[in-house]
């Protein structure tokens, strides 16, 4: 079935690779007053060789669209990029990628356009953003010579910001999924981490419009309060 | 995806259908109490499969002003179904009952789906209460495949005992009725008036018995030797019911007969078990006649082998619980005939049974649970009756722990004086036990309030039971009490429809009795006292509140197939425990199951809350 839907889905991709157009991308939106209910978001998880940013690389990225308040299932994103030239022993372990899947992954040039194409400049949720935010940007630099600023979101912030209650045992993905009761299908898969992360967010965005969260601008403002407040509390 | 892949009906759809659906689905989220769909959204547009959480149906009571759980939609299960099909509102409020996450598609996607994929058609058409009907189907399809052939004791009779029997009139002399039999190679002669109403039966037993004790010449008329009032069965009863009669009363023929009572045909042990290999009667048999304890002793193992193997070739878990309850029952029967015959008391008793084997719900890990019923005869003090029985009562006790049947740790046997009574004495035992009811009584009453009689006269019991209904049914305190007990033990579901485990330290493991099977057993007591059922068979107690109308008819299908299927996976986990030698218990491990199985347990355990909320509802707890 899995198969199935891959090979559907790299035949409706088949036709985009390759055939971008670098010069007319798609403009990163801005935050401003659009609506939470409407807008869509991407959220997006990577897969990297390690935690180092500066000498690590990105492996798989995996990535669900959410718009209109639902993940819409048939706007996933799922991609390995093809680094046959990295060492990747160190981390295959956790995540499960060998050197053979990796050598069929798509020309990274190619991927990375398609994957600007597909986020349309729509705003990013990640969990922990920093590290998805800080290798995605390096890569696209590397690569394509790409450097605009997206907007970007930390889910990790999210949550306590909307659930400042909630007894999470820890600050990892899985705490909070846990807490939610949330099934993890296979962890460490680029786009099962990223559902899961899109789960979440789902979670928090209910609860933002129960608190009269409605645009874009209001949840970044909140994030930002949450964010002085953490630091306050630090001294 | 894989999500979709265990769960019906998607499990059952082709990979194209499959696809389409992913395709077209979106994923929502609903937290505690949201509302997912109201009857004021108008024409229902779109189809949800719950992926987590659970959704409950509320409607509002009118008369009460308050809102009512009608149904709950649980992880893997679809809404709305009528309404979508129906193209219409839905009748009832669907609340998020928890955290929940749904796949969805629109109404589009649904109506492709469901002119292309058979298997979709059929499940949203039949509903979701058919899922147990698939779970069952699927175990009963394994069972064929491991007897290899369609023939179970599910049979009806009629299959088996189709072709035309050999009878003959009462006055013919034996000698033709044996030549008859010869003639046709078979070990029976019905002997039917001239209305072909069978009046007796003869068989090539009841030849060599004749013979041999010389009871007359060969040319004496049948009807002085044939067995009078042969037993008999309609022909819509199945070789299971044959097999249980055979049992019961060591008969290896039985004749089977249409409405009127006339003649159809005869079915003999053989018929039944040249398919099963399973040699009941003859075992039932064995037991009955037994002239000394060390053969009973040593027939156990029999038992222990007969069961082995009906659950290798399928047989339903309700049917093999039977099955040793009968034997079980047999053997019991046979102790107290052989002690009868040592050493009479002289005073005629009732030997009852109670709790799992008042319920004819025993498996192979028992113990005893017994007393004794007696009329008090003229004369004779009660203390007189007792200093005669409980010397009796104490060897037939001895002699069953011998046979396999552990001594009751709470000293719940016919030896207690407490429990050897008469009816007066037992009368007043219940009025204590119902008037006065002490925590310690509803301990009890799982074992006192399922109670049958296994030998000796039953009217008396009968009497008696019927005044325990009576005072219970009036009581209406006493049956709250009944109820808040039975609501001790709930199904090991967490709130998130997981298993909850026995305890930290048994962090995988569950009880099947106690938190499976208990929570039915409690529940359906409740019911069946408070309106007047004797009977103490949980399955047989669900079947006769069916009828009473006191539970929906598919209810009780769902809690009678709910309740049998933990039995059966219960069962089948004793037969591996023996064979790898290690003692019985009723703890499982969930991840020890298969995927189905698991399914099957969580299913099942629902329905046990389903069935514990409307013991909850009716008695306002």
């Amino acid at each position: 079935m899995l198969e199935y839907i891959k090979q559907w889905l790299a035949q409706r991709r088949g036709g985009a690779i390759g055939d971008h157009d670098p010069g007319n991308l798609p403009e990163p939106k801005t935050v401003a007053e659009q609506q939470l209910s409407r807008c869509r978001l991407i959220v997006l998880d990577l897969e990297t060789t390690g935690l180092n940013a500066s000498k690590d690389e990105v492996i798989a990225i995996g990535a669900v669209a959410i718009e209109g308040g639902v993940i819409h299932l048939d706007d996933q994103f799922d991609l390995i990029l093809r680094r046959p030239e990295l060492d990747i022993r160190e981390t295959v372990l956790i995540h499960g990628i060998g050197p053979e899947a990796l050598t069929q992954g798509h020309e990274t040039e190619d991927a990375l356009l398609y994957l600007l194409e597909w986020m349309n400049g729509d705003p990013v949720l990640a969990y922990h953003s920093a590290f998805d935010q800080k290798f995605l940007e390096k890569t696209l630099k590397a690569q394509l010579g790409y450097a605009r600023p997206h907007i970007w979101m930390d889910v990790a912030e999210l949550l306590p910001a909307l659930f400042p209650n909630s007894n999470v045992k820890g600050r990892g993905l899985d705490d909070w999924a846990d807490f939610f009761g949330l099934e993890v299908s296979e962890r460490h898969h680029a786009a099962a981490d990223a559902l899961v992360t899109a789960e979440l967010t789902l979670i928090a965005l209910n609860k933002a419009r129960k608190n009269n969260v409605k645009t874009l601008k209001e949840l970044a403002e909140k994030l930002h309060y949450q964010r002085r407040l953490k630091n306050m509390q630090r001294y | 995806m894989n999500f979709l892949r265990e769960h019906s009906p998607f499990s059952s759809m082709d990979d194209t259908h499959l696809a389409h659906f992913a395709e077209h689905a979106t994923l929502r989220f609903y937290a505690d109490e949201d509302v997912v769909l109201s009857p004021e959204d108008g024409v229902v547009k779109r189809f949800y499969i719950v992926k987590q959480g659970r959704i409950r149906g509320e409607r509002h009571n009118e008369k009460e002003d308050r809102a009512e759980t009608t149904f709950e939609i649980s992880q893997g299960e679809c809404f709305p179904l009528a309404a979508l099909i129906g193209e219409r509102p839905t009748r009832t409020l669907h609340r998020a009952s928890g955290d929940t996450f749904c796949l969805s598609i629109e109404q589009k996607a649904f109506i492709t789906l469901f002119s292309e994929s058979d298997s979709f058609r059929d499940f949203c058409l039949r509903g979701v209460s058919s899922l147990l009907d698939q779970v069952n189907q699927r175990i009963q399809s394994n069972a064929m495949a491991s007897i290899g052939s369609s023939n179970s004791l599910d049979t009806p009779l009629e299959r088996y005992a189709l072709r035309n029997p050999i009878v003959c009139s009462p006055d013919l002399p034996v000698h033709k009725a044996v030549a008859r039999m010869h003639e046709n190679n078979v070990g029976s002669i019905i002997i039917t008036d001239d209305n072909r109403h069978p009046t007796g039966i003869f068989t090539l037993r009841d030849l060599r018995t004749m013979i041999a004790e010389a009871k007359g010449p060969l040319d004496t008329p049948i009807r002085q030797v044939m067995t009078r009032d042969p037993c008999r069965l309609p022909a819509t009863a199945d070789a299971f019911e044959a097999a249980m009669l055979m049992a019961e009363h060591h008969f290896a023929h039985l004749c089977v007969v249409d409405e009127n009572d006339l003649l159809i045909g005869v079915v003999s042990e053989r018929d039944l078990f040249s398919l099963q290999r399973v040699d009941l009667v003859n075992l039932a048999r064995t037991i009955g006649t037994a002239t000394h304890l060390r053969t009973l002793v040593s027939l156990r193992a029999d038992v222990s082998r007969l069961v082995d193997s009906m659950l290798a070739h399928g047989a339903d878990s309700g049917q093999v619980v039977k099955i040793i309850t009968t034997l079980n029952d047999v053997t019991v029967r046979r102790v107290l005939e052989l002690n009868l015959k040592k050493d009479d008391p002289g005073i005629p008793f009732t030997w009852l049974t109670f709790g799992s084997e008042g319920r004819q719900e025993q498996t192979l890990l028992t113990d005893q649970d017994n007393g004794i019923l007696f009329e008090t005869p003229d004369g004779m003090t009660e203390e007189q009756v007792r200093e005669k029985l409980l010397p009796f009562a104490r060897k037939v006790n001895d002699e069953l722990a011998e046979c396999g049947f552990t001594l009751c740790k709470g000293n719940i046997m016919a030896s207690n004086p407490k429990l050897c009574l008469s009816v007066a004495e037992w009368d007043d035992w219940f009025i204590r036990f119902i008037d006065a009811s002490t925590p310690q009584n509803l301990v009890y009453s799982s074992i006192f309030l399922d109670m049958r009689a296994v030998f000796g006269p039953t009217d008396s019991l009968h009497r008696l039971l019927e005044r325990v209904l009576a005072r219970i049914r009036k009581n209406a305190l006493f049956q709250k009490m009944l109820a808040g007990n039975a609501l001790q033990r709930k199904p090991p579901l967490t709130m998130f429809r997981n298993f909850r485990y026995l305890n930290e330290e048994k962090k995988h493991v569950l009880d099947l009795k106690r938190q499976g099977l208990a929570p039915f057993v409690e529940s359906i007591r409740v019911f069946a006292l408070a309106n007047g059922i004797e009977n103490a068979n949980t399955l047989e107690r669900m079947e006769q509140l069916s009828k009473k109308g006191v539970f929906d008819a598919k209810d009780a299908n769902a809690w009678k197939e709910a309740y049998s299927l933990i039995q059966a996976i219960r069962m089948r986990a004793h037969q591996e425990m023996l064979d790898r030698d290690e003692p019985l218990t009723n703890y499982i491990d969930p991840d020890d199951l298969n995927p189905l199985d698991r399914r099957i347990l969580r299913e099942s355990f629902r329905q046990a809350q389903r069935l514990q909320q409307k013991l909850e509802v009716t008695y306002q707890l």
